[in-house]
């Protein structure tokens, strides 16, 4: 044995050590993987497609092990497109960003507000463009924005963030106050989730043609949780229902309409000379 | 004769440390110490904390990036940018020091001083390694300070810019604001992003383990460095390119033994990107980051006796 070890060169036994060592630990490091991954601690592979539209040093650095470090450069380098306007060079640097940290929920949310907001914000005022291709565009940016939320909340289920960006979209930009009332809705209950989606979802449900009834219930539960939930918004909205639905007075909440509330005198101090020079 | 003067002092034991008849410990710590000690000091007189300035620079720069996001979103950017560049510096620094110091103690003659006192060749490979590991060691504690210090001045600034205009615009309740600078705070300075700082030591502790291993049998540093960065980026790149190289064949034999090979003698130092995770705000799981560290444990001591099994009898 001896003189076997003296025979075989060193290096030889070095490698089939080597050999050994990796055959012991490959089903460990398979285990390992998989609990990483389950715990969200490390990264799956990027989609083939991230690798498709790549550039080449952005490959390297990302089989190189710098994926969150690509990833950033490729956040900046959207802020650039964001800069000059460049929404579709924009969203294709976003569909690798997304793709190589799936998990990271700042992505979607970044995605959705530039395609869903700026970018059709942007094709409102971009008078260089013909009317009609502004609007054909501004619908196309905000139905990429909700396709763009769609594959989020598919990675990240319990994301309210992701949502909160979509309701945005429908309420600001597409006037939709049924899909954005639903978006709310979704909201409420998710871990994390706002307090303020709560009064949001009946909000947006007291616009929604049909649901002003669920709506006016839905609203003055909330009301009769306490001081905390009876904002001016809130009491607003349950006085136009009232008046809507045709609620008899006993049944109506005490407060005043916000809009209404007496204003304080606006004369001034007797001994107060204009320009707020004060008389002693 | 007998009264000579001689007499006495021959009969009586040597005490010399360098007694022919002294018994030499198998293994000492003392010595390893001894050898990691001036291992660091080789390395902080090739002005290897040079690095942190530029650091500093990068971690600052970053978070005075003037850009149209949210606070969660700009310290997530903080982050995984202070984060990257210091995995990058830890294994970069583990190829090249650790590729440079045993060809340099041959240039220098310090290795023939070494090795023909009484020093096992483990010790001098462990006081290598342990050097390399406590200046990156150091360096990581010092950079991490650093981004620490960055983070959480930016977080307060962002807390109480957040607190105050949603204070003024007085459409949400206290546990509404409560909730939202929370949401801040989760994407701050935690105690967790420590670990993921030994995420990137251990990574680095792996790739010293395999460089000290390499340089062994090398013939120059040159070719250590290049080996070694190339074998990292397959350790790597080697479960995502896999998958699309088995997709792309057709599954074909020849391809999935060659994956094989690969996986089994090349580390996998993807695993230890589980800092990555961390960064992004995930929850820390203790006994997966106990087995990652039994995993590095276990590089450590394979490699480290696969350099002796090649060092032990090489002549210099």
């Amino acid at each position: 044995m001896k003189s076997l070890f003296q025979k075989v060169p060193r290096l030889v036994l070095a490698v089939i050590g080597l050999a050994v060592f990796g055959l012991v630990r490959a089903p460990l490091e398979d285990d390992l993987r998989e609990q990483l991954v389950a715990a969200n601690l490390l990264l799956p592979p990027p989609g083939q497609g991230a690798f498709e539209q790549m550039s080449q040093s952005a490959l390297m650095g990302t089989l190189g092990g710098l994926r969150s470090l690509v990833a950033t450069y490729l956040t900046l380098n959207a802020f650039e497109h964001f800069s000059t306007k460049s929404w579709d060079d924009l969203r294709a640097n976003y569909l690798i960003i997304t793709n190589l940290e799936p998990r990271d929920e700042s992505h979607w949310v970044s995605v959705i507000w530039h395609i869903g907001i700026n970018a059709t914000a942007n094709m409102e005022i971009d008078t260089r463009l013909p009317a009609f291709e502004r609007e054909r565009r501004f619908n196309e940016y905000a139905f990429q924005a909700i396709d763009l939320a769609e594959r989020g909340i598919a990675q990240l289920p319990e994301s309210f963030a992701i949502r909160l960006q979509l309701a945005e979209v429908y309420r600001e930009k597409l006037k939709d106050d049924c899909a954005t009332a639903r978006v709310y809705g979704e909201i409420v209950g998710l871990p994390g989730a706002p307090g303020y989606a709560r009064r949001f979802y009946g909000y947006f449900m007291a616009r929604c043609p049909g649901r002003e009834r669920e709506a006016y219930d839905y609203l003055t539960a909330l009301y009769r949780e306490g001081e905390a939930q009876r904002l001016p918004t809130l009491i607003k909205e349950i006085k136009n229902l009232e008046v809507k639905l045709a609620i008899p007075s006993p049944r109506r909440i005490p407060d005043g309409d916000p809009d209404r509330r007496p204003q304080k005198s606006a004369e001034k101090p007797a001994k107060v000379l204009p320009g707020g020079i004060v008389v002693p | 004769m007998s009264d000579t003067p001689n007499a006495p002092a021959e009969s009586a034991p040597r005490t010399t440390p360098r007694g022919a008849g002294k018994s030499v410990p198998i293994f000492s710590i003392g010595r390893v110490y001894t050898i990691a000690s001036s291992t660091v000091t080789q390395l902080v007189r090739m002005k290897t904390f040079y690095f942190l300035l530029a650091f500093a620079l990068v971690v600052v720069a970053v978070g005075n990036f003037n850009i149209p996001a949210t606070p969660a979103k700009e310290l997530s950017m903080i982050k995984k940018v202070a984060f990257g560049t210091m995995d990058i510096f830890a294994w970069l620094f583990a190829i090249v020091a650790t590729a440079l110091l045993i060809p340099k103690d041959v240039e220098d003659r310090t290795l023939y001083t070494i090795l023909s006192k009484p020093v096992r060749r483990i010790e001098y490979l462990l006081g290598k390694l342990g050097g390399v590991l406590s200046v990156i060691a150091i360096s990581l504690v010092a950079m991490y300070a650093i981004c620490a210090v960055v983070i959480f001045s930016r977080e307060s600034l962002f807390v109480a810019a957040e607190y105050d205009s949603m204070k003024a615009s007085g459409q949400y309740t206290a546990a509404e604001i409560e909730e939202q600078l929370s949401l801040i705070q989760q994407q701050g300075l935690r105690a967790e992003l420590g670990i993921a700082v030994l995420a990137s030591f251990f990574k680095a502790s792996v790739v010293a383990a395999v460089t000290i291993f390499l340089s062994t049998f090398a013939s120059s540093s040159l070719f250590t460095i290049i080996v070694s960065i190339l074998l990292f980026l397959i350790g790597h790149a080697h479960h995502m390119a896999s998958s699309f190289w088995l997709d792309e064949s057709g599954n074909s034999v020849v391809v999935q033994m060659m994956v094989k090979v690969i996986k089994i003698l090349i580390p996998n130092y993807q695993l230890f990107s589980f800092s990555e995770g961390i960064v992004q705000g995930e929850a820390v799981v203790a006994a997966l980051v106990w087995q990652m560290g039994g995993l590095t444990a276990g590089y450590l001591v394979v490699f480290l006796l696969l350099s002796l099994l090649v060092f032990v009898d090489k002549e210099f």
